[in-house]
């Protein structure tokens, strides 16, 4: 007797110690997949994922699943998320086609899916991702006017065939068709790594061929180093939104450049796009792309902006845009202090 | 020995399974037929590399290259099915497989180069050899694949998924397992100088061991093939996962002992508590370490329990 009831007491408290604090509480519990660990950026995007959810009033619990998998693995995490009884869904998906069994699942059960930083084929998934044609037009047309509309640059890509890339391209083909008196005097893929870069960069400066400008996919403060370690005048430079090419905007005598942001911070972006459609305000069309803002330091405005967005505290991996106006609400401690609710 | 008493650690991972279906009824009361057919589709591709793994350890050597194998079947039948029909695409990736199988075990035996040492690099030639065929993700599965891993048969709780991992693991090694090459695959692993001078062919009975393997990984490949519809050419975290089942599973690293029953239920249970990590929200940096910390206590715990008994035995 006494034996049973003790079983009986330790089971209801298993039950109760191991019942998600989720379902005591009103709220949203919202599940996070994503398939990269230990990348700054992906850090980034995981950490602004729960800042948000903390300042949301509106989500209860999130649960994250946040390892180095496949795609299997990811179907793996999304079916586990969809028996957790989770109202949505954000994921950074690791393939547009391979998890449409998952999210149909998903969707069918009534389960909100916000695809961020890359889009996924199912039809009726919201995708969420910063507008990288953007992000390539709002930095050349910087670079063009900072050369005075006209002269030659060196137009420094990503991976060809990679979207972002193309998209990219697109954005600097219109800033470029705008400017008529400008000209690409030399195109390459970096293949975004920065030695390479580095390296065709220090190529270029050898040929001794003039250029009056330099727009870089993200991989920027190698290129400000191969100018500073070949005594080369320092021309305009266009880069992202990472630590060291921010700190050398500030920094470096004499170079005038810009950082565009290509924000991790999507992330929060995406967990505040699940709480509007789970509120009943879903967003005109599926696709919602997240613009880009720029930092330049040629101003004293550009400049106080910049160093606003220094944090001695933020990770040297991380992009240095850690919020994104307009979309997350959280503050630079929170998403430093990489809390998430409950 | 009776029945029980040699099946002891697959049963004992059998009631560990159980008990652990018990704790995620505990956390999700939600969690039902739809639960478990998640739970097998995730399995699918552990589950064939957990048992090509196994049966190259039970002959004493250790595959490497089962993840890269999975990889190239995967892109080889993503490919294929983009301009034939699925049933003839598939049995050319298990002919593919099992001929990767036999490479990897032909240049073990013939070089004399350790399994370890040589499936190291074949690891790396087939991640290539994936690459090469599909630089990126692509290709394209026939419908019903997709089907026949999606939902119940029979009744409602068996998973399709689970029946067929039952079912081809049964074909291949059940009558293997019965026949003389079966007892040379353990008599090899279990000491390979005693086996050859009984006269078996060791250098032939583990280049079709390792055969095996290639053709499990086949079966792997087209798993993942199944799961996601798109071929990926780069490797996902089957190798170590694989090893790690093996052991749960209770076959010996270094050979002669063991089965591919408990390795496959091992699958499950490692996949059952990635699950209820998911479900109670645990934080995924920590949840690694729990995977880790229940192998090893499980292990351990199992290997105290052998050396009790053995001391109470005459």
């Amino acid at each position: 007797m006494n034996r049973r009831l003790m079983m009986g007491a330790a089971a209801a408290a298993l039950t109760v110690a191991m019942t998600p604090a989720a379902m005591a509480q009103e709220g949203y519990v919202i599940g996070v997949s994503n398939t990269v660990q230990g990348n700054g950026w992906r850090e980034e995007m995981i950490c602004a994922m729960r800042a948000q959810a903390l300042v949301e009033e509106d989500v209860a619990s999130l649960i994250v699943a946040h390892r180095n998998t496949d795609s299997a693995g990811q179907l793996e995490d999304l079916n586990n998320l969809i028996e957790a009884g989770v109202d949505a869904i954000v994921l950074n998906p690791s393939n547009p086609d391979a998890l449409n069994s998952a999210l149909e699942a998903a969707m069918e059960a009534g389960i909100v899916v916000v695809a961020v930083d890359a889009g996924v084929t199912a039809e009726g998934a919201y995708i969420l991702s910063n507008n990288q044609e953007e992000y390539a037009y709002l930095g050349a047309k910087w670079l063009f006017e900072q050369i005075g509309g006209s002269g030659d640059v060196v137009y420094m890509r990503g991976i060809a065939g990679v979207s972002a890339d193309t998209d990219r391209d697109n954005g600097f083909k219109r800033a470029l068709a705008e400017y008529p008196d400008v000209t690409v005097v030399h195109e390459v893929f970096t293949g975004w790594q920065q030695d390479q870069g580095k390296q065709q960069m220090f190529d270029f400066l050898a040929t001794g061929i003039p250029f009056d400008g330099v727009w870089t996919s993200g991989i920027d403060n190698v290129i400000v180093d191969a100018f500073v370690e070949s005594g080369a005048p320092l021309v305009p430079i266009v880069g992202a939104d990472n630590a060291g090419f921010v700190e050398d905007l500030l920094t470096v005598e004499g170079l005038q450049g810009a950082a565009v942001t290509n924000p991790g911070s999507v992330g929060g972006a995406g967990i505040a796009l699940a709480v509007d459609i789970l509120n009943g305000n879903p967003p005109d069309s599926t696709t919602v792309l997240v613009d880009p803002v720029l930092w330049e330091n040629a101003t004293d405005a550009g400049r106080a902006m910049i160093e606003a967005a220094q944090n001695p505290n933020l990770d040297p991996e991380w992009p240095v845009s850690v919020t994104i106006p307009g979309w997350t609400d959280y503050s630079m401690e929170q998403i430093i202090a990489c809390d998430g609710p409950a | 020995m009776s029945l029980v008493q040699r099946n002891a650690w697959t049963l004992g991972l059998l009631v560990l399974f159980v008990v652990l279906l018990g704790v995620t009824r505990a956390i999700q009361p939600g969690f039902g037929v739809s639960g478990l057919e998640s739970l097998a589709r995730a399995a699918l591709p552990f589950a064939f590399a957990t048992a090509a793994m196994a049966v190259v350890v039970i002959v004493g050597g250790i595959d490497l290259s089962v993840a890269s194998m999975m990889a190239v079947c995967s892109v080889t039948a993503a490919v294929l099915m983009q301009s034939m029909g699925g049933v003839p695409a598939i049995l050319i990736t298990l002919a593919v497989g099992t001929a990767m199988g036999l490479v990897n075990g032909a240049l073990i035996v013939l070089t004399r180069v350790p399994d370890i040492v040589v499936t190291l690099a074949m690891l790396f030639v087939w991640q290539g050899t994936a690459l090469l065929i599909l630089a990126s993700p692509g290709g394209t599965a026939t419908d019903w694949m997709r089907s026949a891993i999606t939902g119940s048969v029979i009744v409602d709780g068996l998973p399709k998924a689970l029946v067929l991992v039952a079912l081809v693991v049964a074909v291949v090694w059940v009558p293997v397992k019965r026949s003389k090459l079966g007892l040379a695959i353990y008599a090899t692993g279990s000491d390979e100088t005693a086996a050859y001078r009984s006269g078996v062919a060791v250098g032939r009975t583990r280049t079709l061991a390792y055969g095996i393997a290639g053709l499990f990984s086949a079966c792997g490949g087209l798993g993942l093939l199944a799961l996601t519809g798109v071929g990926e050419p780069v490797p996902g975290p089957y190798l170590l996962a694989a090893v790690a089942s093996v052991v749960l599973g209770g076959v010996i690293l270094g050979g002669g002992i063991g089965g591919l029953l408990g390795p496959i239920i091992a699958v499950f249970i490692l996949r059952i508590i990635r699950t209820i990590l998911t479900l109670a929200a645990v934080d995924p940096n920590v949840t690694t370490i729990v995977e880790g910390t229940i192998m090893v206590g499980v292990v351990m715990f199992g290997a105290v329990l052998v050396l009790r008994s053995r001391g109470a035995g005459p």
